[in-house]
Parts: C-alpha cells; structure tokens; sequence
C-alpha cells in the first residue's frame, strides 16, 4: 500500500509575495519536495485550489479583520501551520504602521477617499503576526526565506522534529564565514542581537545586518544599545532601525513594562 | 630558535636558505601538481584569513593575523562526522572524505593552539575525525613577520616553537629561510636548490623573532604560569559582572579562538528522507544555547556565568587538566569583541588590580606553559560510530516514559557499571546519553526513556525489531564494589530513579554482599510512579526498607505513601548517619535540600554519592557541553562523591 503523501497549500497575506517566489524558484530541489508533498495549492505557480490540505504553509501579515477570519479557517483546515517569511513570523517592515494610529495611517495611506471608507478590503487594523491570531506550529523566518531553511523545516516537520531554526546570533554564522567584522570598518550591525540561519547573508555582501529574520530568544538588547551608543548612533538611530524589522520586540516589551 | 643542538643531532643542518622566487615557484608546482590542496594566508579587505591558494601571488607571509584560527583545518566550523542511509535498518558510514593538505604560513602561537588541540583530542578518548585530519596536513609555519595591534604572544610566551611544524618560514626579505621539522617537511622541499644559513642569517632570524615578541607586549601583569592562582582566589571579583554587563553574548570571542575546541552535533536528513549525514558544528560556551537541555533549562543562564567559564576555562580549568594555558595571545578576541571586553589581557590585569587574595606576582620573563601534543598513529575504531543494537522488548511504564530491552547486535554483554549511561543514536534525530536502568550481568540491557525531544520521542515511536544506535558505557558508576559491605540509602527523585535502579536491582541480585538498603522515592504525582510491581516488591521484602512520596495527590488518584516534597522522607527512615552511604539521583534542584537535610542528620560529607546531568553531546570529553566549571560530567561522572564536587560552584545551584 502506498503511504499517501501530506497535502501542502500555500496562501498569502499582507506581504510581497517574495517568499513564495523563493520556493517557486528551489530549482532541483523542487523534484525532491514534490515527492515528499502533494502541493495542492499554490497561487505563484498553478491554477488549481483544494480545501483539503493537511499543511498550510502562510505568508504574510494580518492587517484587516477579514484576514483575521479567512487565517482562522486555514487554521481550522491544516495539521499543521507554517508561518512563511518576516511578515507572517513578526510582521516585518509593514508593521511599522504601528507606530502610529490606525485612522491617522488610513487617512494618510488612502487620503480620506470616502468611496474607501465601508470598503472591507481596506478596513485597516494594527499589523499581527500570524501567531498573535492563531497558533503557529513552525517558523521559517526572514526577508525573504532561505530556501535550504525552507527545506529543513519542511524535513524537520515530517520527521517530527523541533524547529531546525538556530536560537544563536548571526555573529556565530558571520565568524564561521571568516568576514571582517562591519563595525570595524564603521559601519552598524544588528547580527548580534539578529537569529542566525542565513548564514549571515548579508554582513558577508558588506551589507549590514537588519535582523531581518527576528532577535534570539534573549537578546541582549542593553549590551547591543551600549555599542550602538559607543558607535555615535542617536537614540532616536537606534529606534529607527530596530522599527524596520523588529517592531513587533518593541511593541512587546512597551507591553510587557505597562504590565509591570 | 633551536637550530644549534638541532644541527648536531641532524648530519644536515636543518636551517635552509631558498631564494624567494624558488620557493615561490615550489609553492606554485604544488598547486600544479594537485595531489596536495595548498593552502595560505591570503588577505580578504583589509584583513587576511586562511584559505586554498590558487597562485603563489596570493601567499601574504607579511600578514599579522588571520580573522579566524587554523584550527578549521582540524576541527572544521560544519564537519560531517559519518552519513546514514534510513531506508537500511541501520547503516552509518564514517566519513572518509579528508583531503591533503598542506597549509603555509602559520604563525608560531597558532602552531602552539594546534599542539593544544592535539592534546586535548587525544586526551584520554582519542577523537580519530580530528587525527585523520591532523595527519594528512603538513603544517608550514611562518614566523611574525607583522605584529597585529591586540597581540600579545610575548606575554605568553608563544611567539616561537621548535616543534609541531613540518617547515618554519622566515621571510628575510630577498632569501627565505626554511627550519625543517620533520622529514614530511624535508620531502616537501627535495627538489627546492638550499644552501646552509649562514651565521648571519641565523642571527637575523634570531633578531626577528625577538622584536617581533618584543613588540607582541602590552604589559600583561601577571604571568600566564600564574593565571591559574590568579583565578582561584577571585571566582567572586566584582569584575566578572561588571564586564559580563557589556556582553553581547554573540560567541564571537570562542568562535575566533584557536583554543576553543567545543562542539555541537547535530543529524541533516536530506530531502529524499532516507540520507544524510550527522554534523559537528562550532559552539561556545559564550553562547546561552550551549548548556540549554531538553526540558528548557539553561546551566548557564546568566550572562556572568558564561562570561567567567571562557576565562576559567582558559586559566584554570585547562591548565590543571592538561598543563596548558588555553590561550596563546593571538588577539584574535581582543579585536573583535565589539564590546571590547573578551581581551585577556585588561581582564587578567583588572583581576590582578583588583585581587585581594593575591599580590600582582613580580612579572618574570614568560615561559610557554605547553605540552607536547602528540598525534597518535594508531586511532582505533571511530569514537563517534556507534554500534547498532536491536529493540527486544517495549514497555509503556507511565504517559512519557517508556522501557526498553536491548541487544548489541555483536551479540557482546554490554558491560556496564551501574550508574553508568550509554548514547543512544537514531539517525537523522541525534544522539542522547540515557543511563543504563538494568543491573549489569544479562547479554541485553534496559534503558527507561522520558519523551522529551527529537531522540526520545522517536525513540518512543520505536519497536521491538527495530534498531538504534549505542556507544558506551560511558562515565562513572556508583562504584559498586567500593559500596560491598556497606548500608546504602538510595535517595531517587522523579527519573532518578531510572539509574537508581541499576543499582538496586544489583543489590537486590547480591544482596548478602551489602549491608542495609534503604529506598526513599519520590515523584512529582501518582501517576508518575515508575517501575510499580518493583517498588511493590519493595514493600514485601523483609531486606529492603522502602518510603515514597509524592509533591502532590490530584483528586481521584490515589496514594499508599507521604505527600511533601522527598526531603519529607529524610527524618521518617531509620539509618545510621555515620555508617550509611547515601546515593542520590535526581532532578537539579533537590540535590541542594536533599543533602542539606542529609548533612542535618550527621552524615558525613563523604558517605553522600550524587550523580548529576549536564547537557551533552559526545560522552568523551570533547565537545564540552557537560563541564560543571572544570569537571566533565560525562567523563568524571556522572557519579560524583559529594566531597569531590562540592566546591565547584556550578554544581548545585
Ligand atoms: C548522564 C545522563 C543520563 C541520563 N539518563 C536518562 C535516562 O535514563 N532516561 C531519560 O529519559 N533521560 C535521561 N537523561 C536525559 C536525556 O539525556 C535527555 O532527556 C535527552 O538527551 C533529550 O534528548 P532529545 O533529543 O529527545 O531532546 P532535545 O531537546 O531534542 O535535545 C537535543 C539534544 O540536546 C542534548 N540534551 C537535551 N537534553 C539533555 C539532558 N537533559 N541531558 C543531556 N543532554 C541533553 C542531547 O544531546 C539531545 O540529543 C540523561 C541525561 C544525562 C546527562
Ligand atoms: S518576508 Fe519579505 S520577502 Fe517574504 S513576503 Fe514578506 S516582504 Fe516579501
Ligand atoms: S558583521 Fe555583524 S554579524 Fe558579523 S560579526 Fe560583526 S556584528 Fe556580527
Ligand atoms: S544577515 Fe540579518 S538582515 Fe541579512 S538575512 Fe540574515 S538576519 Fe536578515
Ligand atoms: S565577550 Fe565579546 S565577543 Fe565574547 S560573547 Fe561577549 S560580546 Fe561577544
Ligand atoms: S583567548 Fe583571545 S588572545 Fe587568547 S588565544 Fe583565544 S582568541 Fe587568542
Ligand atoms: S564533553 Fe561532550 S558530553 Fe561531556
């Protein structure tokens, strides 16, 4: 008897779509997945939708009420639920609307357009991870995925593994690759507060680090402001560039200090 | 330089003179030739690293200092240690693929580190991946031709050997001149046109290698051979939590390190689910995953501890297992630690400024405190390849945990001492140490596996017939036949009692061998009772005394025993304090009360036994997850005598 394959379907949210592009584009390992998997539904690459799906694998963030509802059903539908990329793992750079009040954003984004104004699709709320609206099982974090990370999930997932995402700072990737540290050559890292798992992509093109995939479960935050400080970047700098990615641990901890 | 007594036990002086272009047209044959990888210093920006040559243009011998060691040579930063194939019921294949090579221009206090590692390695376990590949590399030195701002191998004493290279380089400007080491070194250049240094050149290297050392200082106060003091009486120096403070935690310091040798293993299943290979991978103690276990306890939490055990490792712990200093002033740490505060030497001239247990020892000219590494010819089976070993028998014993009866597949007992654990192996899960539950003296064994995480759940999934992986025993067990003739009290909490049981079920087997046996057991609820038709033996037996308790009694469960954490059962059993050996297995935080209340009623320290669980990865003593400051668990215990550990902070915390 031949064992029948799990049913994997992909669906997106607020979000660039680049994520799913990365699987669209795995190449050879492509054939390899779809012996594991049945893709039943996928919008990048073929026509075909089935509800019948025992993994969804979810891109993007939830920005309106009706996302909030259509996720739950996906939930409700799927084993097993994947959050795909930044935006569905912590929001990524569209979260940075939170920042400000919804209707103020609204107002700016849409320009008071009456027509707009009953209209479901552009009922705006908050930006949320996945997770801060149904549980998540796995995550494949960044902007966008890593392809092999993808690939490892999904193994690790199959086997009944834990997540196979590293809970190290970029760092320990970018010394591994021999690369000359950005803050000697004056320039601003977030890798030693960032989750590794690229393979410090970035810091090894000379481009600095955005922690793009998320902070390691214990970020040392006062040690990385203290450098940041050292290094001449404002308060105010430092802000800036922890919204980009990392909005969601700023929201949080504002959260967790009203708390107390 | 020790080229004089080396020319008069070599007939050929073994300091020779090249031309330049020769020896560089050499290194450009061999890369020519292909039947060695060559590999160099070459620069990466304004840097300069370690890597394959493609022409002898690209070889800096000017360079100051690679950003990371040689030492990925040896102990490469992802490593595949063997491949499996799943779809066999057990197949594992070391891996083979070790290329040759041959690498030039390393500076004399990375040769030190590699003389470090060698020692280390082959310390007691020899950990033949890391031989193999020590063997097939020739090791062409070069001396400090640069110093990099943050070196300090003048302090340590490490800016020559005269060993532990093939050839040592030094660049004399037009000439190059070339100390052979050893006769691979001499192969390495038969066909390279040499004439004898003239006393000249020798006293130019000479000259050389001091200014470089001389300039490679920057007033370390006290002495390497003295750190080990040093550190022993400021373990509690507000200076450890002042700088732990600035720590990023980002293990940037171990990565860079030459003598930081830890490790992680971990199984990569390629995508067709049948194949793939188990991986080591470079961790460091700085780092807060390196002590985390399954159940989400980290040893190590605390930003303080990590920050401490890097320098305790490096000043005291190595040092008094293998007589070196784990650290040979390459400054590596000392420039890249963004923080800045991973450099030797601010740390150790704080502690000395700051000691109020010793005065800053007078600064004497430092010595090397270094052993000879050896590398031995003969590695003996893989280390890391376990045996396969079939499932006889599967019990359910309660909801998470389960008992397993197995056979080695050789058919050999597996001889074991009570107390001592095994790693099991399911390839493409991982490798978890699992003590040993059954008394040795059967050809199968028993091992009783809480469903935790990736190993133990699959395990969990398992059958009788199918088959895993062992390798052990490993580590200390209770010591039976020290404990012959004496009263026991076995004290077991939760899973404790699963290497308990060894124990005493060898008792029970001997019983006319032992005095009196005393069982206090205790779990968290009823239901999590392990190995009930024992413990009810227990109870009929005229020779065993026996009280259990439970943390707490949920509705409709019942309880035939105390109800309070297990020191409740301390004061209600009868033995004599003076005269009974206390064994006591159990989850971290009862050890502290438990023996509390031993001591309250008289025991002496030295009649309790404890046996401790770390984090580990390798049982050997390699990968240095398991250390409870210098002591491996996985080596000296995980039986301990209370009196042997108890001044080991980390130990009961
Ligand atoms: C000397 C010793 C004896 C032990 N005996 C038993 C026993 O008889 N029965 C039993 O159920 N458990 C025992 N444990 C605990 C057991 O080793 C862990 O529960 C197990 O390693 C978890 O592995 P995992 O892959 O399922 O979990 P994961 O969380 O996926 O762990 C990944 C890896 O981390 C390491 N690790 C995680 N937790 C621990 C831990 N607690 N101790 C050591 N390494 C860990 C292992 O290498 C493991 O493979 C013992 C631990 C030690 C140190
Ligand atoms: S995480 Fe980045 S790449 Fe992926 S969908 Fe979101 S915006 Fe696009
Ligand atoms: S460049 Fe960034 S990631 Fe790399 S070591 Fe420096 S801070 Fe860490
Ligand atoms: S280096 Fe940083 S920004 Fe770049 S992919 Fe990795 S986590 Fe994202
Ligand atoms: S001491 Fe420095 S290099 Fe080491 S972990 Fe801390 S911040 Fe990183
Ligand atoms: S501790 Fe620092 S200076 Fe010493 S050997 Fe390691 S990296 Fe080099
Ligand atoms: S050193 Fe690896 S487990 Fe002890």
């Amino acid at each position: 008897m031949k064992k029948q394959k799990p049913r994997v379907a992909f669906f997106d949210f607020a979000s660039c779509e680049g994520c799913q592009l990365q699987i669209a584009n795995l190449e050879e390992a492509v054939i390899d997945v779809t012996k594991l998997v049945d893709i039943v539904s996928f919008r990048e690459v073929m026509k075909e939708h089935s509800d019948d799906y025992d993994i969804a694998v979810v891109e993007g963030s939830i920005m309106r009420p009706m996302d909030e509802e259509r996720l739950k059903k996906i939930r409700e539908n799927a084993k097993i639920l994947v959050a795909l990329g930044a935006c569905a793992c912590t929001g990524c750079v569209q979260r940075m609307v939170n920042q400000w009040p919804v209707e103020e954003s609204i107002t700016t984004v849409y320009n008071k357009d009456e027509a707009l104004k009953d209209n479901p699709y552009f009922a705006n709320f908050e930006t949320k991870a996945l997770d801060e609206v149904v549980p998540v099982d796995a995550y494949v974090p960044g902007c966008p995925i890593d392809r092999d990370e993808f690939c490892k999930v999904l193994v690790a997932l199959l086997l009944g593994k834990k997540s196979p995402v590293p809970d190290y700072p970029v760092c320990v990737e970018c010394k591994k690759k021999e690369n000359v540290c950005l803050f000697e050559l004056g320039k601003v890292c977030m890798g030693p507060v960032a989750r590794a798992g690229c393979g410090a992509i970035c810091p090894t093109h000379g481009a600095e680090c955005e922690a793009c995939r998320g902070y390691v479960t214990h970020p040392e935050e006062d040690a990385q402001t203290d450098v940041l400080t050292k290094y001449g970047i404002s308060a105010e700098q430092i802000m800036q560039r922890k919204s980009m990615f990392t909005y969601r641990y700023i929201e949080e901890k504002a959260k967790q200090e009203v708390e107390e | 330089m020790n080229t004089k007594s080396k020319r008069d036990a070599n007939h050929e002086n073994p300091l020779r003179i090249a031309s330049k272009k020769d020896f560089m047209a050499l290194v450009d044959s061999l890369i020519e030739d292909g039947s060695l990888e060559v590999h160099g210093v070459k620069s990466k920006g304004t840097k300069f690293v370690f890597g394959l040559l493609e022409s002898s243009d690209e070889l800096r011998l000017d360079y100051d200092v690679t950003v990371i060691p040689p030492k990925k040579y040896f102990l490469p930063q992802d490593e595949s240690m063997m491949h499996f194939d799943t779809s066999q019921p057990f197949s594992v294949q070391a891996n083979e693929d070790i290329p040759k090579r041959v690498i030039i221009g390393v500076h004399p206090y990375d040769i030190v580190a590699i003389k470090q590692m060698d020692t280390y390695y082959t310390d007691s376990f020899v950990d033949d991946l890391y031989v193999k590949r020590r063997k097939n590399t020739l090791l062409v030195g070069a001396h400090v031709a640069r110093v990099s701002e943050k070196a300090f191998f003048g302090d340590m004493g490490t800016g020559m050997v005269d060993s532990g290279f093939d050839l040592m380089l030094t660049d004399l400007k037009d000439v190059i001149a070339l100390e052979v080491g050893t006769t691979a070194g001499a192969d390495l250049i038969s066909s390279l046109k040499t004439r004898d240094a003239t006393p000249e050149e020798v006293e130019k290297i000479r000259k050389a290698v001091e200014k470089a050392a001389a300039e490679a200082r920057r007033g370390l106060k006290t002495p390497p051979d003295q750190w080990s003091h040093l550190l022993q009486g400021n373990y509690d120096n507000p200076v450890w939590k002042t700088q732990s403070e600035k720590c990023l935690s980002c293990g940037t310091c171990t990565s860079v390190c030459p003598t930081c040798f830890c490790y992680d293993v971990n199984d990569k299943m390629h995508l067709d689910m049948k194949t793939g290979s188990r991986i080591r991978t470079w961790d460091g103690c700085m780092l807060r995953s390196f002590t985390r276990v399954g159940s989400g306890e980290i040893f190590r939490e605390k930003r303080i501890d990590r920050y401490r055990h890097r320098f305790y490792r490096k000043g005291e712990y190595l040092p008094a297992r293998l007589n070196f200093v784990a650290c040979v002033g390459c400054g590596r740490c000392s420039t890249q630690c963004i923080p800045d505060i991973a450099d030797p030497v601010t740390l150790i001239n704080m502690v000395t400024d700051s000691s109020q247990t010793l005065k800053p020892p007078v600064p004497h000219a430092a010595s090397p405190v270094t052993v000879e590494g050896q590398v031995p010819d003969d590695t003996g089976p893989g280390l890391y390849i376990p045996c396969p070993a079939t499932i006889k028998r599967a019990v359910q014993l309660s909801e998470w945990e389960k008992l397993f009866e197995l056979e080695l597949d050789d058919g050999s007992a597996l001889d074991h001492e009570p107390g001592q654990f095994v790693e099991v192996s399911i390839m493409g899960y991982g490798e978890a140490p699992i003590s040993v539950s059954s008394a040795p003296g059967t050809k199968s064994f028993e091992l009783a596996v809480r469903k935790v995480g990736d190993v133990t759940s699959r395990l969990h999934a398992l059958n009788p017939g199918d088959k895993v992986g062992i390798r052990g025993p490993f580590g200390t067990g209770f010591g039976v036949e020290e404990l012959k003739g004496k009263n026991l009290l076995v004290i077991a909490g939760g899973i404790g009692i699963i290497p308990a049981r060894s124990l005493i079920n060898y008792v029970l087997d001997h019983r006319k061998d032992f005095g009196e046996l005393t069982i206090l057991y205790g779990c968290k609820k009823p239901c999590e009772l392990l190995f009930g038709d024992e413990v009810q033996a227990w109870d009929k037996r005229e020779d065993v005394a026996h009280l259990r308790s439970v943390d707490s009694c949920p509705e409709g469960e019942c309880w035939e025993g105390e109800v309070g954490l297990i020191t409740c059962l301390i004061p209600l059993a009868t033995f004599d304090p003076k005269n009974t050996i206390a064994i006591v297995v159990g989850p971290p935080v009862m050890y502290k009360f438990v023996i509390r209340d031993l001591m309250g009623r008289g025991m002496p320290e030295e009649n309790i036994i404890v046996s401790l669980e770390r984090r580990m990865k390798c049982g050997v003593g390699k990968c240095g997850h398991c250390q409870i400051n210098g002591v491996y668990v996985c080596k000296e215990g995980p039986v301990f005598r209370y009196s042997q550990i108890k001044n080991s902070p980390e130990a009961f915390t």
